[in-house]
């Protein structure tokens, strides 16, 4: 009794810690740790955070540098957390006390989170093909050789909202797409499936020998500045963390190491020297919030409708066909469809949606992205529903199929008029259940630029700074479509649990 | 043996191995040409398997089988496609095995439908006398699994019939019902019989055997250790 007294004691210590520990720290707790937890993206992440090419276990860029010498101002050690970019400011309220990741000053960040003086200023970069239009960005004001030019941005970067921001003012004649990598506009502007791309001058400068086939389309624009951010729960943190920037500058260790990296001018210093203060954006009232937002969940609501009602069905087609060929199609066949089965099933969905979109075009054949959304979420299930369908159809008794072969039937005829009829009232259940599986991976597509209903809630949440608010309303539009789905599945199964029809 | 093409049933040195053992020792029927054939014997003596090989749902390794003009050799080869020997020869079978996701008209339009390609109208009509006559057309609509088992079985005698086979073959008809049910399904068999329809029947209904047979085979251990008229066989 006492050891397990001990132990809910234990316990219950041990919960309280990591509770008080969740969120980001105060200065006072990093400094008794020792560790500086700050948050970024390594992936295509030149020159701010990316594995040295030399040792790829090994983290460099200007970025860590940057962090080294923050925590060395504030007399600890530096700690490196990674995480998906457009979401690194939701690690403040899990493990990390800072996000350092170019991330850009702007109102809105203001008001959510702290923000510290500047420690870099960029600017947009347009690139194209060489030896393609655009020649300059005030081509983009006309419509391109095929209708809107395609330009490629990183998903929540300065560069999306100003791009789109530019085309909702009709100053720009484009089609937005966004990427969750920062790399990934720079390839398909290389396959030829975007027009351009804009990112900041400093990623274009660092790859730019990678990508030799691109070039700077024009000067750079609409420039703005980096941020440390972080959480609003922390601001000695935050005022240390100015003071330690204010030292780097003054003493021109920012400049040595911008130097180092070929990133600083005088005309660089000057401006975080005097960076102007950037106004905290005004708090918006629920009522204000959902005007601005519900149209766009809905309109996204209606892709990932489209996204699962065009996918489904041939993915159902599919797994019966491939079903039918694994049972009763010629040896040979088998072992192939055995094979398509198991390596649909065993990759994941993201991967087998990034090889459509990102790996065809390098031989030559790059799909829309909502094709290529379509084909991979129907390949994916049509797997799934295969299996369904073999089991169904060997669920038929074996007599149903000698009595259509006794009735001169063949294999195919019995096939098409006695076995599957009944194999898919057995299977309409799982294949209904599916269907809402389905319709909740459609979420995955986001990775392939498009635009979804979660995806479209993550890019307001985190514009708006009102995560809880449009999950709810997320999850309510998610349900009334799921829920109709739910009901049909419940009624076919009802209608199964009927007498069992057929022998005595 | 004069009039051999006219023979509708021939089985000659039937040989067939499951898992090692055999389950027809080299079986041959004579007397069988045409008429009403009984099988009989204990469970597990073959005589299911002897019929099912007749319109070749099972493969055998040695003799040749010989039925409504079609040969059926061993490992399953034969003269033509085993559908066009199937549509010659119809089954029955001890658990009806009608289709449950189609009405009792439509299990019996089926096959003349898809494999005849008769016209809609000739298989309903076909379909209606067929139902007519083992006294079912008042159930042309109702869905298999509302029929007790001797209307089922009586529907899956309709269905066979549809193809208008040159032989019929029965798996233990009446096996799965009760006395009742077994005399209604039996009366339509001996209609048949006296119709003059060649038919082989696997049962245990020794009354039935001596009502109908013109020959009757008994079989032990995969052979056949009698077969002549019922007075001669049976006891």
């Amino acid at each position: 009794m006492i050891g397990c007294r001990h132990t809910i004691v234990a316990v219950a210590c041990v919960v309280a810690a990591t509770v008080s520990w969740a969120g980001a720290a105060e200065l006072d707790e990093i400094q008794s740790r020792r560790e500086l937890v700050w948050a970024g993206d390594q992936e295509g992440g030149g020159p701010h955070v990316f594995p040295d090419p030399a040792n790829p276990r090994r983290l460099t860029g200007f970025e860590v540098e940057f962090a080294k010498l923050l925590a060395g101002e504030l007399g600890v050690k530096a700690r490196f957390q990674q995480g998906q970019w457009d979401r690194l400011p939701l690690l403040l309220d899990q493990s990390v006390d800072c996000v350092i990741n170019g991330l850009e000053l702007t109102p809105e960040r203001r008001r959510d989170y702290g923000c510290s003086r500047p420690y870099f200023g960029y600017a947009l970069q347009m690139v194209g093909r060489r030896a393609a239009p655009p020649a300059t960005l005030a081509d983009l004001a006309e419509p391109g050789p095929s209708g809107a030019w395609r330009i490629g941005v990183l998903t929540g970067s300065a560069a999306e909202i100003e791009m789109r921001a530019r085309a909702a003012r009709g100053e720009a004649q484009i089609e937005v797409i966004g990427y969750d990598g920062t790399l990934d506009s720079m390839e398909q502007v290389q396959t030829g499936v975007l027009d351009a791309a804009v990112l900041d001058d400093c990623i274009v400068a660092f790859y730019a020998d990678r990508f030799a086939g691109l070039r700077n389309v024009d000067r750079p624009f609409a420039g703005g500045l980096y941020t440390v951010l972080t959480s609003h729960r922390t601001p000695k943190l935050a005022a240390a963390i100015d003071e330690a920037i204010g030292r780097l500058i003054a003493d021109g260790r920012l400049k040595t190491l911008y130097d180092r990296w070929d990133l600083a001018g005088r005309q660089q210093m000057l401006m975080l020297r005097d960076a102007a203060e950037i106004p905290v954006a005004r708090g918006r009232t629920l009522g204000e919030l959902l005007r601005q937002a519900l149209p766009l969940l809905l309109s996204s609501a209606g892709m990932t409708v489209l996204l699962s009602c065009t996918a489904f069905p041939l993915a159902v087609a599919a797994g019966l066909a491939v079903a039918v060929g694994r049972l009763y199609g010629p040896a040979w066949l088998r072992p192939l469809l055995t094979g398509y089965v198991e390596v649909l099933r065993g990759t994941p969905l993201m991967l087998q949606l990034y090889a459509i979109f990102f790996l065809l075009p390098k031989i030559g054949l790059a799909l829309p992205a909502l094709a290529a959304a379509i084909i991979g979420l129907a390949l994916n299930y049509s797997a799934y529903e295969s299996e369904i369908y073999r089991a169904g159809l060997k669920a038929v008794p074996l007599g149903q199929f000698e009595a259509a072969l006794s009735l001169g039937l063949t294999k195919w005829q019995a096939l098409r008029h006695v076995l599957v009829p009944q194999a898919v009232r057995i299977v309409m259940p799982p294949v209904t259940s599916d269907f809402i599986a389905l319709f909740k991976d459609t979420s995955v597509c986001s990775a392939i630029t498009v635009i979804e209903l979660t995806k479209r809630y993550s890019v307001l949440a985190l514009s708006t700074g009102r995560i809880v608010e449009l999950a709810v309303v997320t999850a309510v539009l998610y349900l009334c479509m799921s829920w109709p789905l739910a009901l049909l599945s419940r009624w076919f199964e009802s209608r199964l649990d009927r007498p069992a029809e057929g022998g005595p | 043996m004069k009039g051999m093409a006219n023979r509708m049933i021939e089985v000659d040195s039937l040989t067939k191995q499951r898992a090692g053992r055999p389950v027809l020792d080299a079986v041959s029927l004579r007397g069988t040409e045409a008429g009403v054939t009984v099988l009989v014997g204990a469970s597990g003596s073959g005589k299911s398997t002897l019929l099912r090989c007749l319109n070749g749902l099972e493969i055998f390794e040695g003799g040749s089988i010989t039925i409504a003009g079609h040969r059926l050799a061993a490992g399953g080869q034969s003269t033509v496609g085993l559908d066009d020997l199937r549509r010659d020869v119809g089954m029955v079978f001890q658990q009806f095995n009608l289709f449950p996701h189609l009405s009792v008209l439509d299990n019996v339009m089926l096959a003349p439908r898809v494999v005849s390609k008769l016209p809609v109208e000739e298989a309903r009509s076909r379909a209606v006398d067929l139902l007519d006559r083992v006294g079912l057309s008042a159930f042309a609509a109702a869905r298999p699994a509302t029929l007790s088992g001797g209307q089922q079985q009586r529907v899956a005698i309709a269905r066979a019939l549809a193809m208008r086979p040159r032989v019929m073959l029965f798996d233990e008809p009446t096996s799965a019902l009760d006395p009742t049910m077994t005399s209604e399904v039996l009366e339509v068999i001996v209609d048949l019989a006296k119709g003059g329809q060649t038919m082989v029947v696997v049962t245990h209904d020794y009354g039935f055997a001596k009502r109908a047979a013109t020959w009757v085979v008994e079989l032990a251990a995969g052979r056949v250790i009698r077969q002549g008229t019922a007075t001669e066989v049976l006891p």
